[in-house]
C-alpha cells in the first residue's frame, strides 16, 4: 500500500516504505513540513528580504512592483550579495569549526591531556607539517604534531602569514592569481568577522565588493575544510578502500543499533573502536553485539575510515528512528533536525545529543569531553545497551533494503591504487586516460538532499548520464550519501552505469590492485570537508599538467544543496576554477546584477562560475559542456 | 406573475439600456419595450471615437448582451423616435404614426450637442458635434483622405475624437475659447501637465480664441477663421461645446422641461409612472445639493438602473451625482477630476501636490473635515475610494494625512478603529 | 447564491508579509513561476494590497466582487461582466484603458496596469480552485469560504466591515 504522494518524496524505496509507515502512525516528518510551509516567501526565495537592522525587515518586490531599494537605500543586488556573504561566512565557520575542533583534540593529545586519542597516520603528519613549513626530521610525532595543532589554530585569526591551509593547498598559479585578485584569506576567523562586519547596516554596498569578500571567505573556507581532513586523518587514519553497505537494512533487530549523526569524528571514531572492543556491552543485554551505523558526514568519516555501513542520509535522517530499531542516536553538530526529537519521542528513540554548540530541547544531553573521550564512549555504549534491552523482542520495522558500497577514496588511496598501475608515475595513468578520452572529465558531486527535490533523485539522474559520458565520478558527504544508496558505490555496477572508456579505466586500476574487478563506478572521497580530498587530487593533476585548475576538464556540483555548508563549498570550487552547478535555486535571483556576476562574469576573474539548472538532465549537459571546452582549451 | 407590467422606455441609450436591465433583473416577465431613433442596435456611445480611429468596429461597440446589459426579452425599435406623450392615456406616439400603451414610461432620450448660433457655417459637410455612430462612421470616412482637422472646444469628447484624428496622421489644431483646456473639469493650473502630454503628442493647442466662421469648397469644410482673423486650415471640424437635454416631445405633458426633466430621488417626474433619467433628467449634486443636468455616462447607467428598479417596484433611491466627474486616459497621461474641482478660494482648504508624472488636487471644506472635490492627474490609484468619501460627506479629519499623501485605502474606512 | 466563495480577510491574523500579493502577481503571470516571473514584460502585478492601518498595522484588501458591482455597470466599453460564479471579470481585451471602473469602485480595488495600460482585478483564481493568496498566506489570514460556511461570528465581523464600505 504505497502512497503516491510519499513516493514521490523520495527515489529510495526503504526511506518511502518509512514514510508510509509515518503516515500510518501520523508522525510528521520533514516531507509534511515542507508541504504545510508552500508555498515559500517568493522575498526569501529570491534573496530580497533583509533583516540587518532593526529599521527592518525590509524586503524589495522582486517584480518591481513595490519597494525597489530597502530603508537604508540597499539595492537588490546589495541585499542578494550580503546575504550570500553571510551564508558563505556560516558555512565557513561550520568546516572550520569543525577543523579547530580537531585541531583542539590533536594538540590535547599532543599535550597528554587526551590521553584516548593517538597519532594513527605518522606519515600524513610528516607530510602535513612539511606542507605546513614544520620541522619533522630528528622529532617526536608528538612534538611535530602540536606544533602542527598549534599552526592550524594560528590559522584562524590574523597574522604575519596568510591562511597557509589555503595558500599552500592550490597551484603555484592559483596562489598567485588570488593574490591578485585580493582573494587569499588572512585569518580563517577574520574573514568570517569581516563579512559580519562589511554586510552590517551601512558598511559594504557594492555589490561586486561584497562578492568577492564572499570568494576569499569561500577560500577560508577551503583552508577549514582541507584543515578538518588533514587533521582527522592524522588522528584516526587515512581512509583507504574498503567494503561496507548502505541503506536502512544495515540496522539489526537483535543487536544494539547506534546511529552516529552529525560530521565530526572526534567522538564517533572513538565509538566505533571502542565498540569492537566492548562486544560484551551488548551481549550481557541479549544482544548479538554493537552494530553502529553512520548518518550524514559522520557515517561517511566512520565508513572511509573502518567501513561502518551507512543507514541513511540528510534529508532522510528521521526514517531512520521511524524504524524504531535504533537504541540510541548519538549526534555531535551540523545537518542534524531538530526534529529528531519529536521523532524520536513518538517511537521512544533516546538522542544524546554531546557538543556544548549543539543541544536540542527533548533530548539528552552528554558533555562529551576529549580528556574524559573513552569513559564518555563507554557510556554511550551502555546506555545503548540498556535501551536495547528494554527494545527486545519489541516488533522494529526495518526495510530490507541494502547495497554494498566500497568507500575510502582518499586521494592517498586513489594515488595508492595508481601506483600499482604505474608505479613511478602514479598520475600518469589518469592523465593519459584523460588524454585518450576514456576519462572525459572528473565531476565530484558534495552537498545534501533538500526537500524541494525528490530525494536522490538529481544525483541520480545526473551520476547516470555522467557516467555514460565516462566522466569520472568522485562523491563526498550526502551527495555520496544518495549516490551509495543506489549501488553507485558498487563494483559489480561498473557494466550496467558506466561508458566503455571508464568502463576499461576502473577495471584497469581495480585488477592492478588485485581487487579481482573494478573500483566501484564512484569514488567515496569521505565526508563534506574531504570535498577538499577533491581539490587535493585536482591540484596534483594540474601540477602534473603544469596548468593551473581552471583548465581541467573537473567540474562539481551541488545537486540538491541544503546546508550553508554546501554555498561556502561552492564559493571555493569557483575561486578554484571550477564549474559550479546548484541543482535548487540559491537565493540570489533577486538581485540581477549578483546573479550574472555568479553565473558568468566571475568566469573572467577565477575561470569558475555557478550554473544554476534545477533539471538534472540538462545541468548533466551543462556539466558535459563545460568539461568538453576545458577539453578543448586543454587542445584535447 | 400574471400582473406584470408594461414598460415604455424612450431612448436607448445608456439609461435607457441600464433601465431595462434592471427592469429585466427585478421582473423577468415584464414587457420591456424600447424606441431609438438611430438606425443601429444600441451601442457603448463614449466608445465612437474608436470608430474614427479604427480600433473598433460598430459591432465591437454594441451594447446589448455585453457586460451587464441585458439582451434577451427588451424589444428594442430602431429608427423610431417618440413625438408626443399623453400621460392620461399612457401613450406615446411614434414617429411611425403608432400609439403605444404603457404602465410605466422612462424618458432617457439623452441630449444633443451644442452647436454655438454665432458661428457661421457648422451645417457645412465635414462640421460634426460628434454624437452618433452613424456621424462617427461618416467621419471615418472623412479621415481616410484628410489632412487637416480643427476641434472647437476643449472639454473630453474633442480630446478622444482629437487623438483619433492624430492616429490617422491628421494635422490637429484644439481651439478653446477659455484659456486652458478641459476648464469644466479642472482649473488652468491643473491642466499644466496634461497640456505638456498632448502637445508632446503632436496636437497644436490654440487658447483664448473662439471660431467665428467655417468656410467650406466643393469636398465640403476646408477651413475656419478665429475671432482674431486667424485662418486654420481644417477637412474636418469637430464642434465639442456640450449638450443639452432632449425634452422637445415632453411639451405636450405639463412638465416644464426647459432644463431637462425633473425628478424626485426615485427618479419619478411629477407624473406618476413616468420616470427620467440620464442626460435628459435633472438630478442634484450631493456636495453642493445644487440641481444639475450632465452629459454623464455614470451617471446615465446609474440614474436608469435606479429607474428601472423604481419601475419594477423595487424601491430604490438615487445618491445623485458631482456635476463634475470623469475619468480618462489622453496622450498617454490617466487622469480623473470629480466634485467640487474649481473651489471658492476663500470657502475651501486646497492641497496641491505635484512631481514630474503626477499631480493631486484636493478640495477640502472650509473646517478642512470633508472632501468636496479632487483633480488626480497620473496617479489616479483608488480614485473610487475619494469619490466615496466625497459623496458621504465622510468626516476624514483622522484620515487627511492620508488622504493628502494619497495613502487612502479602503482598510483605513473598514477597519479604521483597529 | 449563498453557496458561492468569497475571500474573508481575518485581519488580526496578517503579519504583512506581502506574500499574497507576490503569489497573486506570479500566478497570473506568463510562466507561472516567481523565478521566470521576474523577466516577464508586461511585468505581472498582484490584484490584492497589503496596506497599513494608521496603527501601523497591515491589512490585505481585495476585490470584494459586489453583487450590484459599480464597476461592471459603469464601464463605457461593456469590458466587465460577472460570471456564472458571481466573481466580476474585466475583459483586457475589450478594456480600452478609460478607468471609469477605477473612478467608480469604491474600495479602490480596480488596479491599472503601467505597461498594459488595461485595468485588471483580483479573478478568484477560477482555474486552481483556491485563490494563490488564501493558499499562500502564512498565518491563513485570507479564507476562502461561502458566507454559509463561514462561522457566525465571523460572518458579523465581515457585515461589519463590508457595511462600513458601498457597493456589497
Amino acid at each position: 500500500m504505497t502512497d503516491v504522494s510519499t513516493t514521490k518524496r523520495s527515489l529510495d524505496p526503504a526511506v518511502n516504505a518509512m514514510l508510509d509507515l509515518a503516515k500510518e502512525k501520523q508522525i510528521d516528518t520533514v516531507w509534511d513540513r515542507y508541504d504545510a510551509m508552500l508555498p515559500q516567501c517568493g522575498f526569501g526565495d529570491t534573496g530580497l528580504c533583509c533583516r540587518h537592522c532593526l529599521q527592518g525587515p525590509c524586503r524589495i518586490d522582486p517584480l518591481g512592483n513595490g519597494p525597489k531599494t530597502g530603508i537604508c537605500g540597499a539595492t537588490a543586488d546589495v541585499m542578494v550579495a550580503r546575504g550570500l556573504d553571510r551564508a558563505i561566512a556560516a558555512g565557513t565557520a561550520a568546516h572550520s569549526g569543525h577543523a579547530r575542533h580537531l585541531a583542539h583534540t590533536l594538540l590535547k593529545m599532543a599535550e597528554g591531556k587526551a590521553n584516548d586519542y593517538r597519532i594513527t597516520d605518522e606519515a600524513k603528519l610528516k607530510s602535513v607539517a612539511i606542507r605546513m613549513g614544520i620541522a619533522v626530521d630528528g622529532r617526536a610525532a608528538m612534538d611535530v604534531a602540536a606544533d602542527l595543532a598549534r599552526a592550524a589554530l594560528a590559522d584562524f585569526h590574523e597574522k604575519d602569514t596568510p591562511v597557509m591551509w589555503a595558500a599552500t593547498v592550490v597551484t603555484k598559479k592559483r596562489v598567485a592569481l588570488l593574490s591578485r585578485l585580493g582573494l587569499v584569506p588572512k585569518g580563517i576567523d577574520h574573514e568570517v568577522s569581516e563579512i559580519m562586519h562589511r554586510t552590517l547596516y551601512g558598511v559594504d554596498a557594492d555589490p561586486v565588493n561584497l562578492l568577492l569578500a564572499g570568494l576569499r571567505c569561500g577560500v577560508a573556507d577551503l583552508a577549514g575544510c582541507y584543515m578538518g581532513t588533514d587533521l582527522a586523518d592524522i588522528l584516526f587514519g587515512t581512509p583507504k578502500p574498503v567494503q561496507s553497505a548502505a541503506n536502512l537494512g544495515t540496522l539489526k533487530k537483535d543487536w544494539v543499533n547506534i546511529a552516529l549523526h552529525g560530521h565530526n569524528p572526534v567522538l564517533s571514531d572513538l565509538l566505533v573502536t571502542t565498540a569492537m572492543k566492548r562486544q560484551d556491552l551488548a551481549k550481557t543485554k541479549g544482544a548479538q553485539g554493537f552494530n553502529l551505523v553512520g548518518i550524514c558526514c559522520t557515517g561517511n568519516e566512520v565508513m572511509s575510515r573502518h567501513g561502518i555501513p551507512a543507514c541513511t542520509h540528510s534529508v532522510s535522517q528521521e526514517t531512520a528512528i521511524l524504524t524504531g530499531a535504533v537504541d540510541m542516536m548519538v549526534v555531535d553538530y551540523q545537518c542534524i533536525m531538530p526534529s529528531i526529537a519529536t521523532v524520536a519521542q513518538c517511537t521512544g528513540t533516546p538522542v544524546l545529543t554531546t557538543m556544548d554548540i549543539c543541544k536540542i530541547s527533548g533530548t539528552d544531553h552528554m558533555a562529551f569531553t576529549e580528556e574524559q573521550a573513552l569513559a564518555h564512549a563507554e557510556e554511550i555504549l551502555k546506555r545503548a545497551a540498556d535501551r536495547f534491552e528494554k527494545r527486545k523482542g519489541k516488533s522494529v520495522t526495518i526495510p530490507a533494503v541494502k547495497t554494498p558500497v566500497m568507500a575510502g577514496f582518499s586521494t592517498e588511496a586513489i594515488v595508492g591504487a595508481l601506483l600499482k598501475v604505474d608505479a613511478r608515475d602514479p598520475l600518469k595513468p589518469v592523465v593519459d586516460n584523460i588524454k585518450a578520452g576514456n576519462i572525459r572529465g572528473i565531476c565530484l558531486y558534495a552537498g545534501c538532499n533538500n526537500v524541494k527535490v525528490q530525494q536522490d533523485k538529481n544525483f541520480v539522474a545526473m551520476a547516470k548520464k555522467m557516467l555514460k559520458e565516462n566522466v569520472l565520478i568522485l562523491a563526498t558527504g550526502c551527495g555520496a550519501g544518495a549516490l551509495m544508496r543506489h549501488g553507485f558505490m558498487d563494483p559489480a555496477k561498473v557494466d550496467e552505469l558506466c561508458g566503455d572508456g571508464l568502463k576499461a579505466v576502473l577495471t584497469a586500476i581495480g585488477q592492478a590492485n588485485g581487487l579481482n574487478g573494478p573500483l566501484p563506478p564512484v569514488l567515496h572521497m569521505g565526508s563534506c570537508v574531504d570535498n577538499s580530498r577533491a581539490v587535493a587530487l585536482a591540484v596534483a593533476v594540474a601540477d602534473y599538467l603544469g596548468v593551473d585548475t581552471d583548465a581541467l576538464p573537473v567540474v562539481a556540483s551541488a545537486a540538491e544543496a541544503v546546508s550553508e555548508k554546501a554555498v561556502s563549498i561552492g564559493a571555493y570550487a569557483v575561486a578554484a576554477g571550477l564549474p559550479t552547478h546548484v541543482g535548487v535555486m540559491l537565493p540570489v535571483l533577486g538581485g540581477p546584477l549578483v546573479a550574472s556576476v555568479l553565473t558568468d562574469k566571475v568566469k573572467d576573474l577565477t575561470g569558475g562560475y555557478f550554473i544554476v539548472d534545477l533539471d538534472p538532465e540538462s545541468a548533466a549537459d551543462k556539466l558535459i559542456a563545460a568539461i568538453d571546452q576545458r577539453r578543448k582549451g586543454l587542445g584535447l | 406573475m400574471g400582473n406584470s407590467l408594461s414598460h415604455l422606455i424612450i431612448g436607448a441609450g445608456a439609461a435607457g439600456m441600464a433601465a431595462a436591465t434592471a427592469i429585466r433583473e427585478g421582473d423577468p416577465d415584464a414587457a420591456v419595450r424600447m424606441l431609438s431613433e438611430e438606425d443601429v442596435r444600441p451601442y457603448f456611445r463614449p466608445m465612437i471615437p474608436f470608430i474614427i480611429s479604427g480600433k473598433k468596429t460598430p459591432s465591437q461597440v454594441s451594447l446589448a448582451g455585453v457586460g451587464p446589459y441585458a439582451d434577451a426579452g427588451i424589444d428594442i425599435r430602431i429608427n423610431t423616435r417618440a413625438v408626443k406623450t399623453d400621460p392620461a392615456e399612457k401613450t406615446v406616439t411614434t414617429s411611425n404614426g403608432e400609439v403605444l400603451v404603457y404602465d410605466r414610461l422612462l424618458v432617457a432620450t439623452g441630449s444633443s450637442p451644442y452647436i454655438p448660433p454665432d458661428i457661421g457655417g457648422t451645417d457645412m459637410e465635414g462640421v460634426y458635434a460628434l454624437r452618433t455612430l452613424a456621424q462617427a462612421q461618416h467621419a471615418a470616412e472623412r479621415a481616410s483622405w484628410a489632412k487637416s482637422a480643427v476641434m472647437l472646444g476643449g472639454g473630453l469628447l474633442n480630446l478622444k475624437a482629437a487623438f483619433a484624428l492624430l492616429e490617422k496622421k491628421i494635422a490637429v489644431t484644439l481651439v478653446v475659447k477659455s484659456p486652458e483646456i478641459l476648464s469644466q473639469l479642472m482649473e488652468p493650473r491643473d491642466a499644466a501637465m496634461i497640456r505638456t502630454a498632448l502637445m508632446e503628442s503632436g496636437l497644436r493647442i490654440i487658447t483664448g480664441r473662439g471660431a467665428s466662421k467655417i468656410v467650406g469648397g466643393n469636398r465640403g469644410v476646408c477651413a475656419v477663421f478665429l475671432d482674431d482673423g486667424t485662418e486654420l486650415a481644417g477637412d474636418m471640424v469637430f464642434i465639442g461645446k456640450g449638450v443639452r437635454p432632449n425634452t422637445a416631445f415632453l411639451s405636450s405633458t405639463g412638465l416644464d422641461v426647459k432644463k431637462g426633466v425633473p425628478v424626485n430621488v426615485h427618479t419619478e417626474t411629477a407624473i406618476p409612472g413616468i420616470f427620467a433619467a440620464g442626460d435628459t433628467a435633472v438630478t442634484f449634486d450631493p456636495v453642493t445639493g445644487e440641481s444639475i443636468v450632465t452629459g454623464l455616462w455614470t451617471n446615465a447607467v446609474e440614474m436608469g438602473r435606479c429607474a428601472g428598479k423604481n419601475m419594477a417596484g423595487i424601491k430604490s433611491a438615487y445618491t445623485g451625482t458631482f456635476g463634475v466627474m470623469n475619468a480618462t486616459q489622453v496622450a498617454g497621461l490617466p487622469f480623473v477630476s470629480m466634485g467640487i474641482v474649481h473651489p471658492d478660494k476663500n470657502a475651501c482648504e486646497v492641497h496641491t501636490a505635484s512631481s514630474s508624472d503626477s499631480y493631486l488636487k484636493l478640495v477640502f471644506s472650509q473646517e478642512g473635515d470633508r472632501l468636496l472635490g479632487l483633480v488626480m492627474i497620473g496617479r489616479i490609484e483608488k480614485a473610487g475610494l475619494y469619490r466615496y468619501i466625497i459623496r458621504e460627506r465622510r468626516d476624514i479629519s483622522p484620515l487627511k494625512d492620508k488622504i493628502i499623501r494619497q495613502r487612502l485605502h479602503a482598510g483605513d474606512l473598514a477597519f479604521g478603529r483597529h | 447564491m449563498n453557496q458561492v466563495k468569497e475571500i474573508f480577510i481575518i485581519q488580526d491574523r496578517c503579519m504583512g508579509c506581502h506574500t499574497c500579493e507576490l503569489s497573486c502577481a506570479v500566478v497570473h503571470s506568463r510562466s507561472g513561476n516567481l523565478y521566470e516571473a521576474m523577466a516577464e514584460h508586461p511585468r505581472p502585478v498582484p490584484r490584492i494590497y497589503v496596506e497599513a492601518l494608521s496603527s501601523g498595522k497591515p491589512v490585505p484588501l481585495v476585490c470584494r466582487h459586489c453583487a450590484d458591482a459599480p464597476c461592471m455597470h459603469a464601464c463605457i466599453a461593456g469590458a466587465i461582466r460577472k460570471t456564472p460564479e458571481q466573481t466580476i471579470v474585466t475583459d483586457p481585451d475589450k478594456c480600452i484603458g478609460c478607468w471609469t471602473c477605477v473612478m467608480v469602485c469604491p474600495y479602490g480595488m480596480v488596479g491599472r496596469h503601467p505597461e498594459e495600460q488595461k485595468a485588471y482585478r483580483c479573478d478568484r483564481c477560477p482555474a486552481i480552485g483556491e485563490p494563490a493568496c488564501v493558499s499562500s498566506c502564512p498565518t491563513r489570514a485570507l479564507v476562502y469560504r461561502s458566507v454559509d460556511d463561514y462561522s457566525k461570528n465571523r460572518r458579523q465581523t465581515a457585515a461589519r466591515e463590508l457595511s462600513s464600505g458601498e457597493g456589497g
